[in-house]
């Protein structure tokens, strides 16, 4: 009862603040008037009714107070003085507009930062896969291989059809068991009309892998079981980011019929949005079922071949078992599923090696970027956590320097009556409120940082990953903008509520201090790591545009490499010739095009032949001797990729169509094999007894890398002819073809035509890349090129808050030494003394960290020239660093120091 | 916010100062003014109110639900907020009340022997 009443009372006083407390007032001024009255009455006239008025005012007390006082034991008092403080918190950051940017930028940015790894980072290591009670899921096989195929003695990491059919009927840990596997490229013709092959990114899964899962439909139906079996019409369901993507959420896809490597295949419907499938970082735009494999890959019995291992297993464990039970119970199952299937020469081998087998948990599904990049973004996560406590400590200083500058507000607030934990609150208040300003400027930075860095790591290999601000991120964010605001806004705040009210009024302080010690110590450290890192950001720099300008022996600017299918419509030999020279003839009558050539391994696509090569009299003393990188390419292919030919003559058509007996080598075989002799007319042998004719040499030429310091064999280089009738055994028929093209001017504009041209040339062939190499050369040191532009941020951020932090120190030490600078100028100091006084204070800790950092800087600098390629170590690049820091602590001094040559000599002196 | 006053008028507890002020309400319902009249006149004096205990005492015991509000007429026509003691008001007004007498009858008896 009493409790309700009080409770009405409070909700009414809440609802109302504004009539209770104009009620208040007006109930305290009758309360004046009443005990005027009554003193003017009981003086019988000795008393004025100004006095007595006066009296009573003197009665009552500090009005302030009181209300105050009243306020703070109402109802949800609380409440509304954070509302009220709230308020107050952003009037006075408007007073104090650059004040408040900066401090809300630096922590905007140090918050933004850390968010975004940590949205990395709950992408690619924390999120469960969005299914149905995801910890229940157990990977059988080996997680990290993705899109791995082996052949042979089954291991326990992947697993054949076969063996995971054994498996799944016997297995009894698990409600169910699904397998998935990749099917390589596939090509998808969706429009009838159109004769455009489509490469989504396919996966093959088993039928029950939806319900296993508990993916449902957001169109039709997702595939079941069914799908499976021998006799089943194929289908195949896409993924719910596709369908928006390539059918703009047409609801006619249900039931369409689509040509997916060369089957007629029924869409059976759109799987829930947000599920991308089981591989991290991979989304899968159509699943197709493991029981279409025998079909779609007809060359290949998937189905059948117990050899094959290309499937990693899904299982969702019975309720309560643990990962370690389900391992228990599941191991003897497969291990004698495989036994009783192999092959006496299998079952050697497993004797020999032993079959282990990987469990691992399924939550958060399959990824070979987990491995790649855990240690990397761990790494980035402590480095950028560490910038966010210098951002904190910085912060903090300016707001002790502000906390300064407010000395006489404050005191007067508490002169009128404010209570000490009143203004300590307030000023929380204010901190809190910058940090949720800021948490929410982070909440972008992390939205844009977050795709800016996985563009940067994924370039030319696109990375699917859905990062930026989910619950999470926003969560982290919130999370760590308020626990910063309590670091930096504690000690400030405690520091100006402790204010000696009689002292602080009269003065701003007399002593000469040199405070804020740490603060300093901090700029020092800040200068040092923001020194190495610009330093090491403008090496790296500097050395990735050496490293890009290298010469590697053939014609950069003007090269197209087309990489082109030829395996999917079976060509080989005979066809392979007609196919080959029509593309040929049909791009080279492109206009601009100056000369076409192909190869098997193309340039700079990643793709490496080594072989085994001797000749005669050459003494063997270890494998690694008779190792060579080797190619087969077509005619006048040296000329056309503009390779120096040194000596005899370019393959040529005349070396093509025939068994091969022909080849050119470059300069370091010839070096190696024949000691300087010329290599012309020389024979090089392979080990299945052909052996070819050496016809020219070339200078070397870096076709696959920029990195030159690769395995041994790696320089030298043997090229065959690609076409030719029949194979030796170690030159099988060429499964792929780069179709090389120069071009007379910029290669860019002329990319549509010779896809044009390659497309009416022969439509049966799919183009999987076309790009120019110039581009190729920049994916092939994507890497390198993010490290440097990670470590140039990172320097640029880290040489931002220490102007910061500089500028907080330098404005809270000329704002305590007021007086001094009074005192100062008062006995003649002119302007530029004081000027030069600061400056120079301000300027030493910069001095101090730019000599810390120097050693730090070089001593990085020789460890980096043991990983890069050709850096000199670079002084000019120390000096731009070293130039910038001083500016940039300079500009951060000047608007103190300016503050402090405008003291006014009789007003400091006053103040005392 | 104590003051020497002439005439020798002491400051009261909160504790004290609520007993009072809910003592006060059982007889009738009252302004702050009157509240502050009542005690001190019943007091002969002795007891002094400071306003600045007053209104946050009033306040507390609102919060508490001891006590309800309303504005109403003075006698003199003026508007004034009237405070009247709830059942849960009375009812603690009754334990304060035994808890008193025992403490002062206590003090009264140490005193009388020393």
């Amino acid at each position: 009862m009493s409790r309700l009443d009080g409770l009405r009372y409070r909700i009414a006083a809440m609802l109302h603040r504004s009539r209770y407390a104009r009620e208040r007032e007006r109930e305290m001024q009758l309360h004046l008037q009443l005990d005027a009255a009554q003193r003017e009455h009981a003086a019988r006239g000795a008393l004025s009714p100004r006095d007595a008025w006066s009296a009573a005012r003197r009665r009552f007390g500090n009005v302030t107070y009181l209300s105050e006082e009243t306020r703070r034991m109402s109802a949800l008092g609380w409440l509304d003085s954070l509302e009220r403080d709230v308020r107050f918190a952003a009037r006075s950051m408007r007073r104090a507009p650059g004040f408040t940017i900066v401090i809300a930028l630096s922590l905007a940015l140090g918050i933004g930062i850390n968010a975004s790894i940590y949205s990395l980072i709950d992408a690619v290591l924390a999120r469960p896969l969005p299914v149905h009670d995801p910890e229940r899921l157990v990977i059988v096989g080996d997680p990290s291989d993705v899109d791995s195929r082996g052949h042979g003695t089954p291991n326990g990491e992947l697993f054949s059809y076969p063996l995971y059919v054994d498996v799944r009927d016997n297995a009894r840990a698990f409600d169910g068991l699904a397998a998935v596997g990749d099917p390589g490229r596939v090509d998808a013709r969706l429009v009838e009309t159109s004769s455009d092959m489509e490469h989504p990114r396919g996966r093959l899964v088993s039928g029950n892998y939806f319900a296993l899962l508990g993916v449902g439909a957001a169109a039709g139906r997702t595939f079941d079981a069914s799908a499976d079996e021998a006799g089943a019409s194929p289908q195949a369901t896409i993924s719910y980011a596709y369908w928006v993507r390539r059918f703009a959420r047409d609801p006619s896809i249900v039931g369409r019929s689509v040509l997916i490597d060369g089957v007629r295949v029924t869409i059976t419907g759109v799987a829930a949005p947000g599920f991308t499938g089981d591989v991290v970082g991979e989304s899968t735009d159509i699943w197709l079922p493991v029981g279409l494999g025998d079909r779609l890959h007809p060359n290949s019995p998937v189905l059948r071949d117990r050899r094959l291992m290309w499937l990693l297993l899904f299982g969702r464990a019975k309720p309560g078992l643990t990962i370690e039970q389900v391992r228990a119970q599941t191991t003897p199952v497969i291990r004698s599923a495989i036994l009783a299937a192999a092959t006496s020469d299998q079952l050697a081998d497993i004797k020999d090696r032993g079959l282990t087998f990987k469990f691992a948990p399924g939550a958060r599904g399959l990824s070979s970027l987990r491995d790649t990049f855990r240690t990397p973004l761990i790494t980035l996560m402590l480095g950028v956590s560490l910038l966010l406590c210098i951002v904190l400590v910085n912060v903090a200083n300016v707001l002790l320097a502000r906390g300064l500058a407010r000395r006489r507000e404050i005191s007067l607030r508490l002169a009128v009556g404010a209570n000490h934990a009143r203004v300590v609150r307030q000023l929380l208040t204010e901190s809190m409120v910058l940090a949720v300003v800021s948490g929410g400027v982070a909440v972008l930075v992390a939205w844009w940082g977050s795709r800016v860095l996985l563009r940067m790591a994924s370039e030319g290999d696109t990375v699917s990953l859905s990062v930026g601000p989910n619950l999470h991120v926003i969560a982290f964010t919130l999370a760590v903008s308020i626990v910063s605001a309590l670091v930096f806004g504690l000690a400030p705040a405690l520091r100006a509520s402790r204010i000696d009210l009689a002292s602080a009024l009269r003065s701003t302080g007399r002593s000469v201090t040199h405070g804020a010690r740490f603060g300093t110590w901090l700029i020092t450290g800040q200068v040092a790591l923001s020194l190495l890192l610009l330093v090491g950001a403008s090496i790296l720099t500097h050395s990735l545009k050496k490293t890009e300008s290298l010469p590697l022996g053939f014609d950069r600017a003007h090269l197209i490499v087309a990489d082109l299918d030829i395996a999917t419509p079976g060509y080989a030999s005979e066809r392979l010739a007609a196919a080959v020279h029509t593309l040929h003839d049909r791009v080279s009558r492109i206009p601009g095009v100056a000369q076409v050539s192909y190869s098997q391994n193309g340039i700079f696509t990643g793709t490496e032949w080594h072989t085994d090569v001797r000749v005669a009299g050459q003494v063997v003393r270890s494998s690694r001797d008779t190792v060579s990188a080797a190619d087969a390419v077509g005619a006048e292919y040296a000329h056309t990729i503009g390779a120096h030919l040194l000596a005899g003559r370019d393959l040529e058509a005349q070396d093509e169509g025939v068994a091969p007996h022909t080849a050119i080598v470059n300069a370091s075989f010839a070096r190696f094999y024949f000691h300087g002799a010329s290599p012309i007319g020389q024979m090089a042998q392979f080990d299945d007894s052909s052996a070819l004719r050496i016809v020219g040499e070339i200078a070397d030429v870096h076709g696959q890398s920029l990195d030159t310091a690769g395995a041994p064999g790696d320089a030298r280089r043997i090229y065959v002819p690609y076409l030719r009738t029949s194979g030796t055994t170690k030159f099988g028929q060429p499964n792929e073809l780069r179709l090389l093209v120069r071009t007379s001017g910029d290669p860019a504009p002329l990319l549509k035509d010779v896809r044009r041209a390659i497309t009416e040339a022969d439509p049966a062939i799919a183009i999987d890349d076309l790009e120019p190499v110039s581009r190729l050369v920049r994916y092939s040191i994507r890497d390198e090129r993010l490290v440097a532009q990670l470590a140039t941020g990172l320097g640029i951020l880290a040489l931002m808050l220490a102007a910061i932090g500089l500028f907080g120190v330098m404005s809270y030490s000329v704002g305590r030494r007021t007086s001094e600078i009074g005192v100062r100028t008062a006995l003649g100091a002119r302007r530029a003394d004081i000027a030069r006084m600061v400056l120079r204070d301000g300027l030493r800790p910069v001095m101090a960290g730019v000599v810390l950092g120097l050693p730090l800087s070089i001593a990085a600098m020789r460890l980096l020239e043991h990983h890069l390629n050709d850096i000199s170590s670079d002084p000019a690049s120390v000096a731009i660093a070293v130039a910038v820091l001083l500016a940039a602590a300079a500009a951060a001094v000047l608007v103190p120091a300016r503050r402090a040559t405008r003291i006014d000599p009789i007003g400091a002196l006053r103040e005392e | 916010m104590t003051r020497d006053e002439p005439g020798g008028r002491g400051p009261l507890g909160a504790g004290t100062l609520e007993m009072l002020i809910l003592k006060s309400l059982s007889a009738a319902p009252m302004h702050g003014y009157g509240i502050a009249q009542h005690i001190e006149r019943l007091s002969k004096d002795v007891l002094s109110v400071e306003q600045g205990s007053l209104y946050p005492a009033l306040e507390r015991l609102q919060v508490k639900g001891w006590v309800t509000s309303k504005w109403g007429p003075t006698p003199t026509g003026r508007q004034a907020r009237y405070y009247t003691i709830t059942a849960a008001g009375r009812k603690q007004l009754g334990e304060r009340k035994a808890e008193y007498e025992r403490v002062a009858l206590a003090v009264a008896r140490v005193m009388r022997r020393a």
